[in-house]
């Protein structure tokens, strides 16, 4: 007994006086703090990690990236805490989620600069922003984005359209709004007689990659729609699956999701990736954190911030548009410019009376105006 | 100097504490059988599993046809000729007889197994040696004996000369028993060398023509059968003196303790009911015995009177009060004590310490419990009076867990919860079953005064030496049914084993005036 | 009737048995089980990054200890879960439906905590027994399943984790109260509904770790020194002999997955009411169709706790523990996926070397004893043969 508990106290030792010699951790200077799921997640985490990486090695900046032990505030709190300490000096949080746990970190690292993607850091028991100045806080117009994929789609030809977002939270719901807009007016632009586009606008409740959520593409594709425009993280390998089999078309989200399926046509993408390349250039390179810093910086067309994509990742020459019917960059840089300008406005928000925030039909029509498209919800 | 196919020589092998053979020769001729007696640890199996190379000896050797031969593990001793009935079978249950026989050397050509080819070798040996089985049959479909046979004809199957039994009739019915004795005599006429574990002095007297008795690991010594008695084995088995006959007094019949009226109990099995509209009484001061070959419906009949099984029809009285319906803690209460037949699935908690097993009827009493936390000083206490009371033996008194107690200890430490109980009916159930004659000699004395103590027993056997002995009364169960109400007196053996194969029934007389 | 010094011997053969029998200890064993682990862990790190595994495997097995009150904090919700699986298994039954009850007593918990206006220091306890009952609930069921019509608990409690996941979900998203959509979550919940905290700073460790504790501390008195616990462990080692006793084998069935629940339920409300440190805010739950993992992982605690509830206690700070320190090895560059594999590694091992500690301690007996002699043979084999020569009684093995 004796013997062994001292050989069991010796190897310990010896593990600890090893590990005790052991260098002191290198620390990161660029830490991104994932929100829920995964650095893959073909979403946020994925699209603003991209950014990361891309600016760090470009520059030779250490990064990495801490998965939350809680998907909580005081979790994500316990993240940042646990990023300062291996000695971040950048923090980026992809998502609405860090709002309440970057508003405490902000007054608790004061020299420590976030990047906060698509929120502005506010206190967990008032939603008025407070931003102080080592916080960059970046949203996106996804109304913007949304619009440009209803529009394409309306252009290339299709009338039966589907919406498929994930829980009507306000940047999914943007999306929505925005694609109806946008398709609402392509008709217009072709001069489509009243109630000629038709479509069916659901929200599945959650983000999820699942049978039910297939299952409803798949009625939607039987009844005639030609494309869905998935919008909610997990919900659009569901969605283009079922489209697989249908034979029909999707438009992906948050970034270029055309290498996952040959079904995506294109994608309403957000800027994550420039955007936080944009604000991290300005800390290292170009010294004007003050054009961030302390503020909300909306990425729309206006600044590239929001769009479709119109390169192709691995071949320069390869056309981006390449699985439209007919719609053309060209076709694209056009609208794209009316909204740069400021001569298309996009509403951003309607009310909404359910608690959930799922808008009825006549909500949508009445208040987004809507004549030459007829939305039914389910 | 004759010719021995084996010999193990000086064979020493020692475990922490303990020497379990001590310097131990034992030589076995072609063609004889020879039986190792001796009392449960004694060394008989550690002798066995170092023969059969499933302990390496610490000392001697052994030879085979005078070469010395070294047995690492039981495929050497297969290549040597040397097979072994286990005690406890080693079959596959849910593998066919066939697949269990031909298991670990199946016929085989490209990676398929001819079985048609082994099935012809397997139906030979079995007409051959009077083994009866049926080759497709599952093994946990049939029955003890079978299954024995099955285990046999394992090692035929595998040209083994050399044929160890380790306790082979422990777990056979009369008949069985004395199937397996003439396929024993058979194999020896033919020149197989047996080697027979029992600790049963008839089948020795009956089969063997040499033994080797062992006592406390250290050799006896070999005897002739035919040259010596059973009273002498047994002392050189045991050490002392062995009685064979209970001592007991003049049966005083008093009050009917146990009214049994009509009683029906469905079968697990088929779908007819195992015990038929039985009726009978036992008073207070009689031994009753429950007559009968293996399956008739004693356990059935036990069940419902205990209460573990349902009965269909009928009703149980003790004491006058009807208990057909009652729980088996209402029972308990009641004065039902009960000595189950099997005491590893019913009678004990393995795991538990043995003074946990000796409370296991009492534990909610007040003596040992107070608002329901149980009182352990009063359970060690009342633990070590029945320790020294029915002299239990183990390794760390009322903390050894029962699993590491020896068979007879663990009977002892029932008797003796089920007999220190108050009670006016005890249920015993084969209570004697795998014990040893000085273990037996105990039992039956305790079933005895608790009689003289003016309590009923209720006694299931199928030994019929145990049913001659010990019973006041003989109920013979055939079929479900009571078919004799017998004298042990007045009937002899011959006479109650035609009743008990059903070749002979009593028109009992009707007690069908239901109380 | 027997030799005069077989008493001497007897008495000296059983100090050999407890001293064969306290060399393997289950202290010692676990350590053992513990080392093997992480030394199978340490081989992992080493594979996935050469260069900064010993500093990983430093904060791995000795992070946690700078994060003491998040080790304690992370540990409460397992701690009950895995109570609930080894209570559960004391009796023979396994319950894979901890996932459930723990959801369960969670949004019990949740419902207590927006909808019962109640003063301060009263509030938070109505909220966590309303959790405790809704655990056991979601227990009875199987419970009763399995007592009345002898369905395996097993299915009922694994169909019983869906049922109470989509039913949490279906219920908190459609109360306004309770659900916000825009953060797709639970509201935060009021100040008085959450767990006073310990006061340790950067940490959300609460009173619920003291309670979950002191509930583990009494359920080994349960089952130890008291009736229940005494048929409870007799139906779990047999429950044949259980029934030839009289015990009431359905109704313990039944009280015993009811306990079990219970404790997961006090799991899913610990869990969901601990105190938040960021002001006005609080846990919060997100509807999202997704099994806790929590109450699998109690599967896990159970195991390597031996299913004994003080065993349960150390298991479940130990895991805590080892993930608390794989979160900090994030700071060597260690990537999120490989800690959990580490991690996991490290359970597995310690949890599988419990099991086998019989043949790991022989392994390990015969090599430091080597010298002594050769006569190993493990301590059950040597109980019986001893056992046996002392005895006149014959074997019926």
């Amino acid at each position: 007994m004796k013997k062994l508990l001292g050989i069991a106290l010796a190897i310990a030792l010896i593990a600890v006086s090893l590990a005790g010699c052991s260098g002191s951790s290198s620390g990161h200077e660029i830490i991104l703090i994932t929100d829920k799921g995964n650095i893959d997640d073909k979403s946020f985490n994925q699209g603003s990690w991209e950014g990361v990486v891309e600016f760090a090695k470009r520059e030779g900046i250490s990064h990495t990236y801490i998965k939350p032990e809680d998907d909580t505030n005081d979790g994500y709190l316990a993240a940042i805490d646990l990023a300062v300490q291996g000695g971040a000096k950048v923090i980026v949080t992809p998502g609405f989620l860090f709002e309440v746990p970057v508003y405490e970190a902000q007054q608790k690292y004061p020299d420590v600069k976030f990047i906060l993607l698509d929120g502005a850091p506010h206190p967990a028991d008032d939603f008025t922003p407070d931003i102080r100045d080592n916080v960059a806080s970046i949203l996106y117009a996804e109304e913007e984005s949304g619009y440009l994929a209803g529009y394409a789609a309306v252009m290339d030809g299709m009338r039966n359209l589907g919406f498929m977002g994930g829980m009507a939270v306000p940047a999914v719901q943007a999306f929505g709004y925005g694609y109806l807009q946008g398709a609402e007016d392509a008709a217009k632009e072709l001069g489509l007689p009243d109630g000629s586009i038709k479509v069916i606008y659901h929200y599945t409740g959650n983000f999820e990659e699942n049978d039910t959520n297939k299952a409803t593409a798949s009625t939607m594709y039987q009844e005639g729609v030609e494309v869905i425009f998935a919008c909610g993280g997990s919900v659009g390998k569901s969605v283009m699956s079922a489209a697989a089999e249908a034979g029909a078309k999707v438009i992906g989200v948050d970034v270029d999701q055309r290498y996952d399926s040959e079904t995506v046509i294109t994608s309403a993408t957000k800027g994550l990736a420039p955007s936080v390349i944009s604000v991290l250039e300005s800390i290292y390179k170009t010294d004007s954190w003050e054009q961030y810093g302390g503020k909300t910086t909306y990425f729309n067309a206006e600044n590239d911030g929001v769009g479709l994509p119109t390169t192709v990742i691995g071949d320069e020459n390869a056309d981006a548009f390449d699985r439209f019917e007919s719609f053309t960059m060209e076709d694209y840089e056009k609208v794209f410019g009316r909204l740069k300008n400021g001569e298309i406005s996009v509403t951003r928000s309607i009310n909404v009376a359910d608690p959930s925030g799922n808008a009825t039909a006549e909500e949508l029509t009445s208040q987004l105006n809507l004549k030459k498209v007829v939305v039914t919800t389910r | 100097m004759e010719k021995y196919i084996i010999e193990m020589i000086n064979i020493t092998k020692v475990f922490p504490g303990i020497v379990a053979n001590d310097n131990i020769t034992l030589r076995l001729k072609k063609g004889e059988i020879h039986a190792l007696l001796g009392e449960n640890g004694a060394g008989k199996s550690t002798l066995m599993s170092v023969l059969f190379g499933l302990y390496q000896p610490d000392g001697g050797e052994i030879r085979k046809n005078g070469e010395v031969v070294h047995i690492n593990n039981p495929n050497d001793a297969n290549d040597l000729g040397i097979g072994m009935v286990h005690q406890h079978f080693k079959l596959v249950e849910i593998f066919t007889v066939l697949d269990n026989i031909i298991l670990g050397v199946e016929p085989s050509k490209m990676g398929f197994i001819q079985k048609k080819e082994a099935r012809e070798k397997v139906l030979k040996l079995s007409e051959k040696y009077g083994l009866k089985i049926d080759p497709d049959a599952v093994i946990e479909d049939i029955t003890v004996g079978m299954q024995q046979r099955v285990e046999i004809l394992k090692m035929l199957y595998r040209e083994n000369e050399i044929l160890i039994f380790d306790e082979p009739t422990a777990v056979l019915t009369p008949q069985e028993i004395s199937e397996l004795l003439q396929t024993m005599r058979n194999f020896a006429n033919e020149g197989k060398s047996i080697l027979f574990i029992t600790h049963k002095l008839n089948e020795i007297m009956a089969v063997a023509d040499r033994c080797t008795v062992l006592r406390k690991g250290k050799l006896v010594g070999t005897v002739d059968v035919k040259d010596t008695t059973k009273e002498e084995l047994s002392r050189m088995m045991v050490g002392r003196d062995v009685s064979f006959r209970v001592e007991k007094k003049e049966k005083k019949p008093g009050e009917v303790v146990l009214s049994v009226r009509n009683l029906s109990v469905p079968s697990k099995t088929h779908k007819k009911d195992a015990v038929k509209n039985v009726s009978f009484d036992i008073r207070s001061g009689e031994i009753v015995c429950i007559a009968g070959i293996d399956g008739n419906g004693q356990t059935e009949l036990v069940g419902a009177i205990t209460g573990l099984e349902k009965a269909s029809g009928g009703r149980i009285f003790l004491n006058g009060k009807d208990i057909t319906k009652a729980t088996i803690r209402k029972r308990s209460i009641e004065g039902i004590s009960h000595i189950p037949e099997d005491r590893h699935k019913h009678g004990l908690v393995l795991d538990y310490k043995l003074e946990e097993n000796l409370v296991l009827q009492r534990y909610w009493q007040p003596e040992f419990q107070s608002k329901g936390f149980i009182k352990f000083d009063a359970v060690r206490k009342y633990a070590n009076k029945l320790i020294d009371k029915f002299d239990i033996r183990s390794g760390q008194g009322p903390i050894t867990i029962a699993r590491s107690m020896s068979g007879g200890n663990q009977q002892k430490a029932i008797i003796a919860r089920e007999i220190d109980k108050k009670h006016d009916l005890l249920v015993a159930v084969q209570p004697t079953r795998g014990l040893d004659v000085g273990a037996i000699e105990y039992v039956h004395k305790q079933l005895v005064e608790t009689r003289d103590a003016g309590k009923a027993v209720l006694l299931v056997s199928f030994e019929l030496d145990e049913v001659m002995n010990v019973s006041d009364r003989i109920l013979v169960m055939y079929e479900g049914e009571i078919v004799g109400d017998l004298d042990p007196k007045k009937v002899t053996v011959q006479e109650l084993g035609l009743y008990m194969s059903g070749a002979k029934r009593d028109q009992l007389k009707e007690i069908n005036d239901a109380g | 009737m027997q030799d005069k010094n077989d008493f001497t011997r007897n008495k000296r053969f059983s100090f050999k048995q407890i001293a064969a029998k306290l060399n393997f200890s289950s202290l010692t064993s676990a350590l053992l089980a513990i080392l093997l682990g992480l030394i199978f862990g340490f081989f992992v790190m080493l594979f996935a990054m050469p260069a900064n595994a010993l500093a990983g495997f430093r904060y791995i097995a000795f992070g946690g200890f700078s994060r003491l009150g998040d080790v304690f904090y992370f540990a409460t919700p397992i701690l009950m879960t895995g109570l609930s699986v080894g209570f559960a298994f004391k009796m023979g039954l396994f319950n894979i439906g901890a996932s459930g009850q723990y959801t369960m007593g969670m949004f019990f918990a949740l419902y207590a905590g927006f909808m019962w206006d109640l003063p301060n220091g009263i509030h938070w306890i109505a909220a966590v027994l309303a959790g405790m009952v809704g655990g056991m609930l979601w227990g009875f069921i199987p419970g009763f399943f399995k007592a009345l019509l002898n369905v395996n608990e097993v299915i009922t409690s694994i169909m019983f984790n869906y049922i109470g996941m989509y039913l949490v979900d279906m219920w908190v998203r459609g109360s306004s109260t309770m659900y916000n959509s825009t953060i797709t979550r639970t509201n935060y919940l009021p100040q008085s509904a959450q767990i006073p905290s310990l006061g340790i700073t950067g940490s959300n460790v609460n009173y619920g770790i003291v309670l979950a504790i002191l509930i583990g501390i009494i359920l080994h008195i349960v089952l130890q020194k008291t009736t229940f616990g005494y048929e409870l462990k007799a139906t779990g080692y047999n429950k044949h002999a259980a029934e030839y006793a009289g015990m009431k084998g359905k109704t313990n069935i039944i009280i015993t997955m009811m306990i079990a629940g219970a404790l997961s339920g006090l799991g899913g409300a610990f869990m969901i009411l601990a105190p938040s440190g960021i002001p006005g805010s609080s846990m919060t739950y997100e509807p999202v169709n997704i099994i806790a993992a929590n109450g699998f992982n109690g599967i896990a605690v159970a195991l390597l706790g031996n299913s004994n509830p003080i065993g349960i206690i150390f298991s479940a700070l130990f895991i805590s523990h080892l993930q608390r320190g794989g979160t900090l090895t994030n700071l060597v560059g260690y990537k999120p996926e490989i800690i959990d594999v580490v991690i996991a590694i490290i359970i597995y091992f310690s949890a599988f070397a419990m099991i086998m500690n019989a043949a790991i301690g022989e392994f390990i007996k015969k090599r430091i004893k080597k010298t002594d002699s050769d006569i190993i043979e493990d301590t059950t084999e040597e109980l019986n043969v001893t056992d046996a020569s002392n005895n006149n009684s014959k074997e019926a093995e």
